[in-house]
């Protein structure tokens, strides 16, 4: 349990900035630091543009691209808004036709909705009662006219991975645009952007150690591919994405980026015993249902369901530990979540889904914690409803 | 902290259901299963007077909260006094958000029907020796 009084197992909604990373963005701030405008060709413009092509080159590496191939955002809701409808409407003259699943986040989802509203035509194809996509079933849905599909690589309420490789295979294959929103998976499950047939994919820094504010899109650099700029400004980032350089966030990216890769492995490791060790300790729970298949989930995320408990009460019966009823950017929705209806689970079952998820700083001691909470509030809730609940 | 949805006088309730559970034998029981919620109310009688009150609930913790408040205000009360009962009351003292006033006046429907049940059978489970 940290100082604050809380046991926080929520790091898919956010994380902590590692004091590493607050080392390198702190000097950048004051006037004694590199506080310029990177578009400023003096020398305090020029020093500032070091740290961004300093972060461009770290995260770059991270992800297995070109730096080039990058383009600086407010966060990984932005870079799917820009990878969506700058992808649709760049391509619009060749097709109208665009392929989405409904278990996306909303950043992603709700652009396919706006672009319904503009005439474009979407397909949403839905996973398997695991949460997988089978590639045939996009083969199958991709016609001559679609010209973007998008699908993310780990889902942030389950945690099930997509088969980009194979996704992004099909649609290389009949000349679509791939986009991956990537959020819950840079920097903590390997990405090689030279090697997967990705075109566009969106990541954020506050996943990953990093701070609120800024995240990336990769475009990669190839025929077809390209985005038409959603705001219009200064010209920065060759237009793509207009606006002054936010120096001291991408700075703290990228560094947040190169530890991400450092420590990726003994991250996964830590993750994998944690997530082995609540599930351990929770699975004999009468009525309890693993959302997502145990063998294509994150270690990071674990959302489970259970029978006869209403989610709400569990969630404050679940205090002090901080977890997540569903995706945290609708949380506070009353409607049972939309990926796991899109899974076959039930309204009932899916308004009980807690999602617990763990960082390295999560302790055994944390989880162990978070157990007992969980079977305590079960037992104390289903004595409150008796046979109601039934 | 203003962004909390619970007063702490909902914690405080949520915390410690001291009504949630079975009576024995009592004069009148409702249930009713509305807005996304279960509740059930039970009560015993002494005369007019309403000796113990028991609730069942599924729902929000709103809905535990305000079921456990009932339960200790009428405690002691003759089963007249359910009728007058009302959510607006809850709604305020609590409070509950206006989103969910659906639940509160399931409570509602709740204590005045038992308040029918109540009148209609006073001894109903009461010790005959």
């Amino acid at each position: 349990m940290s100082s604050t009084g809380i046991v926080y197992l929520d790091y898919a909604a956010t994380t902590p900035v590692d004091p590493r990373v607050v080392d390198v963005m702190t000097p950048l701030f004051g006037a004694e630091g590199d506080f310029g405008n990177p578009s400023s060709g003096h020398v305090a413009g020029r020093r500032a543009m070091a740290h961004v092509e300093r972060a461009a080159g770290q995260l770059a590496a991270l992800l297995g691209c070109r730096e080039s191939e990058l383009v600086w955002t407010s966060g990984a809701t932005e870079s799917d808004n820009l990878a969506i409808a700058g992808a649709a409407r760049y391509r619009a003259h060749r097709g109208r036709h665009l392929i989405t699943m409904p278990t996306e986040h909303k950043a992603v989802s709700d652009t396919f909705h706006a672009l319904e509203k503009q005439g474009f035509d979407v397909s949403w194809l839905y996973p398997d009662a695991s949460g997988v996509l089978d590639p045939a079933d996009l083969g199958a849905a991709i016609r001559p006219d679609t010209q973007l599909v998008s699908i993310m690589h780990v889902n942030n309420e389950t945690g099930v991975i997509q088969d980009i490789a194979a996704l992004g295979a099909v649609c290389r294959e009949r000349d679509v645009l791939f986009h991956v929103d990537a959020a819950q998976s840079v920097g903590k499950l390997p990405l090689d952007l030279t090697a997967l047939p990705v075109d566009l994919l969106s990541t954020t820094a506050h996943k990953v150690y990093g701070p609120k504010g800024v995240g990336a899109l990769y475009v990669a650099d190839r025929p077809g591919c390209h985005v038409e700029p959603l705001i219009f400004g200064g010209g920065q980032q060759g237009g793509r994405r207009p606006g002054t350089l936010a120096v001291p966030l991408i700075a703290g990216f990228g560094a947040a980026a190169a530890i991400a890769m450092a420590e990726m492995e003994a991250n996964r490791a830590h993750l994998q015993s944690l997530n082995d060790r609540l599930w351990q300790a929770i699975r004999d729970l009468d009525g309890l249902v693993r959302n997502g298949a145990e063998s294509h989930t994150f270690p990071g995320i674990l959302n489970v369901s259970i029978e006869d408990v209403e989610g709400e009460s569990l969630l404050l019966a679940l205090e002090p530990l901080c977890v997540a009823t569903g995706s945290a950017c609708n949380s506070k929705s009353q409607e049972p979540s939309s990926v796991l209806r899109a899974l076959g689970c039930s309204d009932l079952l899916a308004q009980s889904a807690i999602r617990f998820s763990f960082g390295h700083p999560t302790s055994v001691a944390e989880v162990d914690l978070a157990a007992a909470r969980y079977r305590a509030a079960v037992g104390r809730l289903r004595g409150i409803a008796g046979g109601l609940a039934a | 902290m203003t962004s909390d949805p619970y007063s702490e006088r909902v914690r405080a309730l949520f915390a410690a259901p001291d009504h949630a559970g079975d009576l024995e034998n009592p004069a009148a029981r409702v249930q009713i299963n509305d807005q996304g919620v279960r509740l059930a109310l039970a009560a015993v009688m002494d005369g007019d007077i309403i000796t113990g009150l028991r609730f069942r609930a599924w729902g929000c913790p709103h809905l535990l909260a305000a079921a456990e408040a009932f339960c200790r205000a009428y405690e002691g009360r003759p089963a007249s006094a359910l009728a007058a009962f009302g959510a607006a009351e809850i709604m305020r003292t609590l409070p509950v958000p206006r989103e969910k006033l659906g639940r509160i006046l399931v409570l509602e429907d709740a204590v005045r029907s038992l308040g029918q049940s109540a009148r209609v059978s006073p001894d109903a489970g009461k010790d005959t020796d």
